[in-house]
């Protein structure tokens, strides 16, 4: 069953330099007549995709080249310039854990907060409390600001809300190293068990030797095109070989 | 428009229908507002022992304040009754209280947000929406029940006491509407709070708070109606202050006006909103 499907997407996005951010400037240059619509950069160029159920897709390129981009748009946050996204199922974007926490609160709170932000119900949080704060290792935190936590806490505690649920589609920007050893190898254990069960899993990662072993399809971005999609083996030889050409 | 609107219902009727939506739309949106404006209350009101009767405070003082420094000049305008000033001033302040802090705290309150909504997705209009909500129920527990007394005891009619919630919901939209304007034009000017701080304080001073409309020169008084205040103000304080019934006529002003701002508020948002996630 396919469950991605992009249609011929582009994105182009205004360059933050550009930007005066100002109204005072804004209404002197209208005035003036020297006002000028906002440069753009063409982000993503015509991006035609389509995702099967547990498909495991290896995202590679250089840096800026739109990977993070292209995971925006399937989750819905950023909206295509144009072209259509479609998608069926439960999304977790796994993309810079914990930005939604607020440290004044406390972490029974921040639960019931990340939670509904990430799409479910509080009655859905509440039942699941008690497993999040299991997993992440803070029962005796429940009371406390997550402020006071540690960096290495706040990171177990934004993967343990989550990646609670079985996602239909799990999204990794970079390859998660949250906390100590020990919770390393229980964050592992957890993708895993998405990797082996149906899940479509979407991931970014500049660590070639990971994407080979564990994704079936490659997609290789360059400056927002999509150079090469298919095997993985395939796509990465391409990719290091414009790599090399442009080291010499 | 109405076509667009048709498709869009039956798109996530189908949807809804397959289980891929977890629950509507509408039921996220009250979800989500739920768990803000809760984590709103409770940031602002951490560790401090009056909590939500800071709000109520604030007024008080400055009634005092006013009081005592106009309190004895403006006197023969309200019947030479000193505490007739003080309810004036009084219900005034609350208004003008409750509408400077909820729409400067609209004001950032997209732009603060901004690393949350590059994360996951949400419905943008969430974040002006829920400080609005969270500053309704600082007024409906803290303010609300003094105004309700004071209008059954100078009314002594429980009609009146009804009717109170009629100019309060007006201020509840045009506070909404302001905040919709300023938190999207804040994205794109981020010199905006030094105007609006301009602009509140000239609502203040041209809305009939501390002084009687009566010593406001004539040619200067059509300016004055137009401050989107100034009805709601009005309606409140005959509602609340005398002895008669409701004026329907004040009321549907209040709220008309406040139904037009609501409206452009709305309609800014949307027409700016798909520039936001560029420069957040």
């Amino acid at each position: 069953m396919e469950v991605i499907r992009l249609a011929q997407v582009s994105l182009w996005r205004r360059t933050q330099e550009e930007f005066s951010y100002d109204l005072k400037k804004t209404v002197l240059s209208i005035l003036q007549g020297k006002y000028r619509q906002p440069a753009k950069n063409l982000v993503l160029d015509t991006i035609d995709l389509v995702v099967n159920s547990g498909e495991k897709i290896g995202i590679i390129g250089a840096n800026g080249s739109g990977k993070s981009t292209l995971l925006k748009i399937i989750c819905g946050i950023l909206q295509p310039t144009s072209g259509k996204v479609r998608v069926r199922g439960h999304i977790a974007p796994l993309i810079e854990l914990g930005a939604g926490f607020d440290p004044e609160i406390s972490v029974e709170d921040n639960i019931l907060l990340y939670g509904v932000l990430l799409g479910f119900s509080r009655a859905q949080m509440r039942e699941r409390t008690l497993t999040i704060l299991e997993f992440s290792e803070l029962q005796d935190y429940a009371l406390v600001p997550v402020k006071a936590l540690s960096s290495g806490m706040v990171a177990r505690l934004g993967f343990a809300i989550a990646t609670d649920v079985q996602p239909d589609i799990l999204i990794l920007d970079e390859v998660l190293s949250v906390g100590d050893e020990s919770f390393k190898n229980k964050c592992q254990q957890r993708i895993n068990k998405f990797w082996s069960a149906n899940a479509t899993i979407l991931v970014v990662s500049h660590d070639l030797g990971f994407i080979e072993k564990s994704c079936d399809q490659v997609l290789w971005l360059d400056k927002g095109q999509l150079k090469f999609i298919g095997k993985s083996q395939e796509a990465i030889v391409h990719y290091l070989s414009t790599v090399k050409f442009g080291g010499k | 428009m109405l076509q667009k609107f048709i498709n869009k219902y039956f798109m996530y009727s189908k949807r809804f229908k397959q289980g891929n939506l977890q629950y509507p739309q509408i039921w996220r949106y009250w979800e989500l507002l739920n768990v803000l404006v809760s984590r709103n209350l409770k940031v602002r009101y951490r560790g401090s022992l009056l909590g939500v009767y800071w709000s109520l405070l604030n007024p008080l003082i400055m009634t005092g304040l006013y009081t005592a420094i106009f309190g004895a000049a403006f006197a023969s305008y309200y019947n030479n009754s000193i505490t007739n000033y003080v309810l004036a001033a009084f219900t005034g302040l609350v208004v003008m209280n409750f509408f400077s802090a909820s729409t400067s705290q609209a004001l950032a309150s997209i732009v603060g947000n901004g690393a949350i909504l590059n994360k996951i997705r949400l419905p943008v209009s969430i974040f002006p929406v829920s400080i609005i909500a969270a500053n309704v129920f600082q007024f409906a527990v803290g303010v609300l029940p003094l105004l309700a007394l004071i209008t059954l005891i100078k009314s002594k009619s429980l009609v009146n006491l009804l009717a109170l919630l009629l100019p309060c919901i007006a201020l509840v939209l045009v506070c909404t509407g302001i905040g919709f304007l300023v938190s999207a034009l804040y994205v794109f000017f981020r010199d905006l709070p030094y105007f609006y701080e301009l602009v509140v304080f000239m609502l203040l001073l041209s809305s009939p708070i501390f002084y009687p409309a009566d010593i406001v020169p004539k040619q200067i008084k059509p300016f004055l109606l137009l401050n989107p205040l100034s009805p709601i103000i009005e309606s409140l304080r005959q509602i609340s202050l005398e002895a008669i019934l409701p004026d329907l006529s004040l009321i549907w002003g209040a709220l008309l006006s406040s139904i037009v701002i609501i409206s452009l508020g709305w309609i800014v948002f949307h027409l700016c909103r798909h520039k936001f996630m560029d420069l957040l």
